[in-house]
């Protein structure tokens, strides 16, 4: 699919998400989610790191950095753009932390538009588990929960003994820590 | 965690998200930073004392022109630096225009005078004080830029500290005109230029520390 046309499908969907359509920003986040993991996986690769679980990790740390940066995306750019540029500094970020980042990394603009969209899923290693592991207690399980019952947050909420909105405003503030967790990890300590 | 797993997470995490805020919360941002460097410059300070007369001269008029472009320009690429994939470089490099413009007419004055009447038209008799206060006033716009600059996402932090630090320090030449007692172009053409520079360089060290995310 050229970009133009991933942009077509893409676009409409992140813009139904943003107005709060739940379907339509699921449908998003997999088309992206499947675009970004093959771009992913052919710098890791183009870098002399193949493992797959490892693009998996900066995938979904790309994921839930897209999530919480909704209010950044700005209308006169295509959504794809928008989204690229946070998997590169995602991308640059974690090379950076891993300390296999040695200055310039060829990340050209277009690249996107080369990404053979993604394969299948891998397992990540353990980073997004690990951040949820700091997370207190009761956020851990409700999001556990949401999980189980996949992405209702009334059932959730319900088995959790919360209401719905406590558990909505529980289920953000703990993603919100989680991507915290993820840019602290590995940061020098001066 | 699979990723389909979190992917269903975040998709559970949905309501109405909106994208408009950062050119008003920098609007707002860069108003409350002008009111507390002028606030410190007339309280620290005071206004010049011929200010009421000298408002409306041309040199006074220009470190204003001067101050309010270079400001109005890097906040624009400030705010845009903000959001992912819009472009941002190209409006900060805007800035040179007015500083060139000011440069133009400091060699045209020069040309007008002897040469040993150069170093008292550029120096002028506050000129460290310029180099020095208009960065430290900068500090307060820039404070408040930065917590602004981490509700964004900066994916190129070090150009958003350089457009929050020559921002800040052209907001801190408008509060600082109020006082400073200087009418030589040549002046205003060295002094404010390198007093932005200053900022923007803290600005350039700041940003990669401060704004990760």
């Amino acid at each position: 699919m050229s970009l133009d046309d991933f942009e077509a499908v893409l676009h409409p969907a992140f813009m139904a998400g943003l107005e709060g359509d739940a379907g339509a920003y699921r449908r998003f986040l997999d088309l992206i989610g499947g675009r970004l993991r093959g771009f992913l996986r052919g710098h890791l690769a183009r870098a002399g790191l193949a493992s797959v679980e490892e693009a998996e990790d900066v995938l979904q740390e790309t994921l839930l950095a897209l999530h919480l940066s909704r209010h950044t995306y700005d209308p006169a750019v295509p959504v794809s753009a928008w989204a690229h540029a946070i998997a590169r500094y995602k991308l640059i970020d974690h090379l950076r932390r891993s300390g296999r980042h040695r200055g310039h990394l060829p990340i050209e603009d277009e690249a996107l538009s080369q990404a053979a969209p993604g394969s299948a899923a891998s397992d990540a290693r353990l980073d997004v588990e690990r951040a949820l592991a700091a997370l207190p207690e009761r956020t851990r399980t409700l999001i556990d929960r949401v999980k189980l019952q996949g992405g209702s947050i009334a059932e959730a909420a319900q088995a959790a003994g919360m209401t719905e909105t406590a558990a909505k405003v529980a289920l953000h503030r703990g993603l919100k820590a989680m991507a915290k967790v993820l840019t602290r990890r590995g940061m020098r300590t001066p | 965690m699979k990723t389909d797993d979190l992917v269903t997470l975040l998709a559970s995490d949905t309501g109405p998200v909106e994208t408009a805020g950062f050119a008003r919360a920098t609007g707002l941002t860069a108003l409350g930073g002008l009111a507390a460097c002028s606030a410190a410059v007339l309280l620290m300070f005071g206004p010049r004392l011929d200010l009421a007369a000298a408002a409306m001269t041309l040199p006074v008029l220009a470190k204003f022109a001067l101050g309010g472009s270079v400001a109005g320009l890097a906040l624009i690429a400030f705010q845009r630096s903000l959001r992912p994939g819009r472009a941002a470089a190209g409006v900060l490099t805007l800035v040179l225009l007015p500083v060139a413009a000011v440069l133009a007419w400091a060699i045209a004055v020069l040309a007008t005078q002897p040469m040993p009447a150069w170093p008292a038209l550029m120096l002028g008799q506050s000129w460290s004080a310029c180099l020095v206060l208009v960065p430290l006033y900068a500090l307060l716009p820039l404070a408040g830029l930065f917590v602004l600059a981490r509700r964004g996402a900066p994916v190129r932090p070090r150009l958003t500290g350089i457009a929050a630090g020559v921002g800040a320090a052209g907001l801190a030449t408008l509060a600082y005109a109020l006082h400073c007692p200087e009418d030589a172009v040549p002046f205003l053409a060295t002094w404010y230029p390198l007093a932005m520079a200053v900022a923007g360089g803290l600005g350039a060290l700041a940003g990669p520390r401060l704004l990760r995310w």
